[in-house]
């Protein structure tokens, strides 16, 4: 028998649930034994990934499929929990248990003086655990399970710091945008659990089902089961309308930004999308949506992302839009172009997360100033998180030949074959991506200091994550260079003709280093007055308000939920409330009418009973004459 | 015959009666009551004297009526008496302390 | 030798053995009785056990019977009423939930500050009644546990209660006693119409012959159609105002709100359950075909329940008051899954109740935690509790995660099942309702974050973490809703038995 890592793949989301449970044992003691067991737990985990990583890469496009146990039993059908390695997953386990990793040792540095550490490192465990477990679930039941636990942790990392009040109301807005969309998915998983052949629910199924066509769908059910994963999806990856909740989480902690919403779990939706894409495959409509949404996001958050003064939020809007072209390219619906979005999440999950530990890395040098137009000048006392963050930016803005060059111009090159107009929408967003950048960078490492601290660079378990990140996020591209690397046949599992398009490569990188250019032009060198000048024209305002999304939805949902309960409440305590206090006056009022008879006075009570025996006798007698 | 005793019985309990429930005075109250006691006694001893079957038992029963009567009136006067000395009322309508 | 044990019995009287004991306590020592009631719960909790060990989860029938001819037939009506017992896969997982509630209850006690003696007696009193309602298998001895169980629950009311406790008591007393009455009259029809021992020739209330008549139409001349429609729409406003059912849910919220936390872990914990159970047990199993023809009405009353609790619950000010109309909202639940009337809606009802038991009564057990430390409930005038008692907001967030329906908890799997049921049959009435799903993680969170999250009072900066003998329960209600939750199999193996019946009429 050979062994293989395969079979024991459910091992991998063990290490950091083992951990979560010491920690949550251990409580708010033992602070400096927490971030040992999580690093720990996390290094296991990384290590076991890797080397799945290598077996996969051996016996290729092997997959491997295990149900533990049954969860529900039904009548005649039962729904099991399992787990699945394939390509695509391992793919995951890898971004998941690397990013995490490196996270992790960055926390040790960036929350050593929070008295609550080991309850962020249980948080951090249980995400790690769920996270793994929803890239390993055999089902998309289980798939669904996970799905929510991540969205518990992001919650609870976000409110982390929770006497703050925005930390609150960010934690309770991102559990709530994100649920709406998770009752689209919900809803999809109950009319797959109806349609599907046997109430099959495996991952596997479902490809088989709707790669035959021997699934019990009409064509506007595969439409709508699609479109409500996609819902689901877009609560998650924070796409267009549901995006608002993404840049608030950014009260999070700054580790955490970079590991749940930049890296991992934001992606989630993108990953659903992928694991399900044979339903999507079945229907153009769908499809269309999908890429519509995907590049209008794209370019509506770097609009946003121009006019945004806090650094995290910056990065947050950046990582909707660059979720946004992931999105483009699954709604292609061709195998190349999925295998660019997979590809694009690989490289997004390094750089995004190189950036965001840069900006924490910053914002702990600066006591937790976020403002980039407080900050100013950093490049020269902070060294390695400067040079780091350039490679990240530059990696964002799809420079050759870093990362995020090779996904990019993947996905643009898709685009460009199949849906010219999404093309034209990814090549504007590949200028403001550089744009906003660049004018990040330069407002924050050059010119004068304008933050009013001494910026100091940070320790070394801070340091070491970004260098290891800045070599992948120069390298992780590499592997799908057309006609040299072999990402797509190991991702899809066949060999694709591929053209290289030239002419896209050299347009996009021009395109990228126009926009450095002009941020370059505009925000080099800037000076604490020269800033003031700033204060904006009309189009200007109206990006820095995020288009007034959040003032809409606050006028078309809330204000209307919240009348209708008012209303429901004057209805509840007044109608439902008053029939009851009705009856009971009825009751009463019933009750004194007896009660005046009852005079006390027996003569009245003899004359009433006269009175009644002469009507008896009146009647008795009538009816006799009748 | 019957007739004319019926006639008279039907009288003295409708005097009785009218007694009874318009009067205020307790002590005529029960004068009518007694009255409409004596009528059905008048009644019973027509009937059993010229009645489908004659027989004694009329008279009996009246005698046990008028007994009982008797034993009715001295309670009553008693509860009258017992009124008039602790509350210094004969008025029946005044005697209300059963709706309290 | 052990299976010789007229085992339901015992579990039904031994909490009067407690009642018994604490009689000859002094009533002034607190320590000695509240010892004695929790281990008088837990005897009840011990042979729970052993009934779930002995139960057999394969047969789909009533299991465990005792029967005792209580009155002889009287010559005239040949009128029998015998004392029996039975489980099934719906009473059997209720009637554990009562004995783990009752003893969680008991422990929460703590938060009792006067009168303990005559407080514990009474709810060990409940508890038996509540044994009693879920045992019974005759419909005058259900009967009578029914009405058993308002007594002591209407002094536990009154006596302990807040401010305005009387006037709840009243609420409490004036419905319960309505839908009785209800009941009742549907009992007398069913008695002298099909209460009928054809083998005997006797008028008998035994639940099994009623039902077997009830559902062979060929036993009687008459026109029993049309009464039967009567009988049922009867049975469900009965047990509609236990439940609470919109638009008879006044009550409950009065109720959540005077009666002392350890009681409404069993008014909301349990005796709701009572509704639905009633309502399986009488309206589906006697009426399969009139639950089929009204099953749009349920569905509808049920998404109603559902929408407007969540609404109300978002617009409370007071943390009681919220989690009094999420209770109504999640009663939604139960009706949308017996709408459904298939195997997976029926028992994600069935599971509902329980899940929805154990959760209300975690909830309450924190609500009597908090209030008894900061003497109010109100959410303006708590906030950032997370400083002073981690513990007790963490399990408090588990708690409302756990009743918002988050994967991996009991009450994911209930609202999945129910909501899948709903889906095949009436998909648009379930796609209106799983908007509620939003609004629970909307009010919930609200209360929760209100609570714990956010900047501590002044006046609460001296406050303790929970004591041991709060902290007991906690963990034992988690561990079951996490148990549960990762493997509802648990459950529904038992669960699904006891359905059988409803499933296989449905499907003939």
């Amino acid at each position: 028998m050979d062994f293989t890592i395969s079979t024991y793949a459910w091992i991998i989301p063990l290490f950091p649930f083992v951990s979560f449970l010491i920690l949550l044992v251990l409580g708010r003691q033992m602070k400096g034994i927490a971030s040992t067991i999580s690093i720990f737990a996390m290094l296991l985990a990384t290590v076991s990934a890797l080397l799945l990583l290598g077996e996969t890469l051996k016996n290729e496009a092997q997959s491997y499929t295990s149900s533990v146990f049954n969860w529900l039993d039904i009548g005649d059908f039962s729904i099991s929990f399992g787990y699945e390695v394939n390509n695509v997953n391992v793919l995951m386990l890898v971004i998941v248990t690397v990013v995490s990793l490196l996270v992790n040792v960055f926390s040790k540095g960036y929350m050593a003086d929070d008295e609550r550490m080991t309850v962020f490192y249980s948080y951090i465990s249980l995400f790690t655990f769920s996270m793994l477990m929803l890239v390993i679930s055999d089902n998309i039941l289980q798939l669904y399970i996970f799905w929510e636990l991540v969205g518990l942790c992001s919650f609870l990392l976000i409110g982390f710091w929770y006497q703050k009040k925005e930390a609150k109301a960010a934690a309770k807005k991102a559990f709530i945008v994100t649920r709406i969309g998770d009752i689209g998915l919900f809803i999809a998983v109950i009319l797959l659990f109806w349609y599907m052949p046997e109430h099959m629910l495996s991952f596997t199924a479902i490809h088989n089902a709707f790669e035959t066509n021997a699934h019990g769908f009409s064509d506007g059910m595969v439409t709508l089961v699609a479109l409500l994963i996609f819902v689901g999806a877009v609560g998650k990856s924070g796409q267009f309308p549901l995006h608002t909740w993404l840049p608030d989480a950014m009260e999070g902690p700054t580790p955490i930004s970079a590991l749940i919403h930049a890296a991992t779990m934001v992606a989630a939706g993108v990953f659903l999308v992928a694991k399900t894409y044979d339903i999507f495959l079945a229907s153009e409509t769908a499809l269309l949506i999908v890429g519509t949404v995907g590049a209008f996001t794209a370019l509506f958050a770097a609009l946003i992302a121009i006019a945004q003064n806090d650094i995290k939020r910056i990065l947050a809007y950046s990582t909707v839009s660059q979720l946004g072209y992931m999105m483009l390219a699954l709604g292609l619906g061709t195998m190349a172009a999925y295998s660019a979005a997979m590809l694009h999440l690989f490289t997004h999950a390094f750089f995004k997360a190189l950036l965001f530990l840069g900006a924490g890395s910053i914002i702990y040098a600066l006591h937790h100033e976020q403002n980039i137009l407080k900050m100013g000048g950093i490049g020269k006392s902070m060294k390695v998180t400067t040079w780091t963050f350039a490679i990240g930016t530059l990696a964002l803005a799809g420079i050759f030949p870093l990362s995020g060059f090779w996904s990019k111009d993947a996905i643009l090159a898709q685009a460009y074959e199949h849906q010219p107009v999404f093309f034209a929408a990814a090549l504007i967003g590949v200028f403001l991506t550089a744009f906003y950048m660049s004018r990040l960078f330069f407002l924050v490492f050059t010119g004068d200091n304008r933050s009013g601290h001494t910026p100091k660079e940070s320790p070394w378990v801070m340091t070491l994550p970004l260098i290891i990140l800045a070599v992948l996020a120069v390298c992780a591209g590499w592997v799908a260079i057309p006609g040299i690397g072999t990402f797509n046949e190991w991702l899809v599992g066949e060999t694709m003709e591929e053209k290289i398009h030239w002419s896209i490569l050299i347009i996009s990188n021009v395109v990228a280093l126009l926009g450095i250019g002009l941020g370059y032009k505009m925000f080099r060198n800037k000076t604490a007055s020269s800033l003031h000048e700033q204060s904006g024209n009309g189009l200007q305002t109206v990006l820095a308000r995020k288009f007034y999304i959040d003032e809409l939805y606050d006028l078309i949902v809330v204000k209307p939920v919240r009348g209708l309960g008012a209303f429901l409440q004057l209805w509840d305590e007044f109608i439902v409330g008053g029939l009851v206090k009705g009856s009971i006056t009825t009751t009463r009022q019933i009750g004194k009418m007896g009660m005046r008879l009852q005079s006390g006075q027996m003569q009245v009570y003899a004359l009433i009973s006269v009175i009644g025996m002469l009507i008896l006798l009146l009647i008795f007698a009538g009816r006799r004459l009748i | 015959m019957l007739n004319s005793y019926l006639l008279l019985s039907a009288s003295l309990f409708c005097i009785g009666l009218y007694g009874a429930l318009s009067k205020k005075n307790a002590v005529i109250v029960l004068l009518s009551i007694e009255l409409m006691l004596n009528a059905a006694n008048v009644n019973i001893i027509a009937f059993s004297k010229y009645g489908i079957n004659p027989s004694l038992t009329g008279h009996v029963f009246s005698l046990f009526s008028m007994t009982v009567a008797a034993a009715e009136v001295a309670v009553g006067i008693a509860i009258l008496i017992m009124l008039y000395r602790n509350r210094g009322i004969s008025d029946v309508t005044k005697m209300d302390v059963l709706k309290k | 030798m052990l299976e010789s044990l007229p085992l339901l019995s015992l579990i039904l009287f031994s909490p009067l053995i407690g009642v018994l004991i604490l009689l000859f306590v002094p009533k002034h020592k607190r320590k000695p009785l509240q010892t004695i009631a929790i281990l008088t719960t837990l005897i009840p909790l011990v042979l729970g056990a052993m009934l779930l060990l002995q139960f057999d989860g394969v047969n789909s029938s009533v299991q465990m019977e005792e029967e005792l001819k209580w009155i002889q037939p009287l010559t005239y009506f040949n009128y029998h009423f015998a004392y029996q017992l039975g489980v099934d896969g719906i009473s059997l997982p209720l009637i554990l939930l009562t004995a783990f509630i009752a003893t969680a209850a008991a422990f929460a006690s703590v938060f009792i500050k006067k009168r303990w003696k005559l407080f514990f007696i009474l709810l060990l009193l409940l508890e038996t009644g509540i044994f009693g309602v879920f045992m019974a298998r005759d419909l005058l001895l259900f009967f009578i546990f029914f009405e058993f169980t308002l007594v002591p629950m209407f002094f536990l009311i009154g006596i302990w209660g807040e401010k305005r406790r009387e006037r709840a008591a009243n609420y409490y007393l004036i419905y319960n006693g309505l839908g009785s009455a209800i009941m009742f009259i549907v009992f007398m029809m069913l008695i002298f119409t099909v209460g009928y021992d054809i083998s005997t020739s006797s008028y008998t209330s035994s639940f099994d012959v009623i039902k077997s008549n009830a559902l062979d139409p060929s036993v009687f001349k008459f026109d029993f159609e049309e009464l039967k429609t009567w009988m049922f729409v009867l049975l469900l406003i009965a047990f509609g105002i236990k439940l609470p059912m919109f638009p008879f849910h006044t009550w409950v919220v009065k109720v959540h709100r005077e009666a002392p936390p350890a009681v409404v872990m069993i008014h909301s914990g349990i005796l709701l359950k009572m509704g639905a159970y009633g309502l399986i047990r009488f309206g589906y199993e006697i009426f399969p075909e009139q639950a089929v023809e009204w099953a749009t009405v349920l569905a509808v009353i049920g998404v109603i329940n559902f929408l407007y609790g969540a609404l109300l619950a978002l617009m409370q000010n007071e943390l009681r008051s919220i989690l009094a109309y999420s209770s109504i909202s999640h009663m939604g639940i139960v009706l949308m899954g017996l709408a459904a009337g298939n195997a997976l809606g029926m028992q994600g009802a069935v599971f509902q109740l329980i899940s929805h038991g154990l959760i209300s009564a975690l909830l309450f057990l924190i609500v009597g935690s908090i209030a008894e430390r900061t003497r109010t409930t109100a959410l303006p005038e708590l906030g950032g509790l997370a400083q002073r008692m981690p513990f007790l907001s963490g399990v408090f967030l588990f708690a409302g995660l756990a009743s918002l329906g988050l994967p991996a908890l009991s009450g994911f799997v209930a609202e999945f099942m129910s909501f899948a049921g709903l889906f095949e049959q009436m998909p648009v009435l379930a796609a209106i309702g799983s908007i509620g799903i939003v609004l629970a993680a909307v009010y919930m969170l609200r209360a929760v974050l209100a609570i714990t999250f956010g900047n501590l009072h002044a006046q609460h900066q001296s406050l303790k973490d929970v004591r041991m003998m709060e902290a007991i329960p906690m963990v034992a209600l988690t561990a079951v809703i996490i148990v549960l939750g990762v493997y509802p199999a648990l459950l529904t193996s038992i669960v699904e038995q006891g359905m059988a019946f409803y499933v296989m009429v449905k499907g003939g």
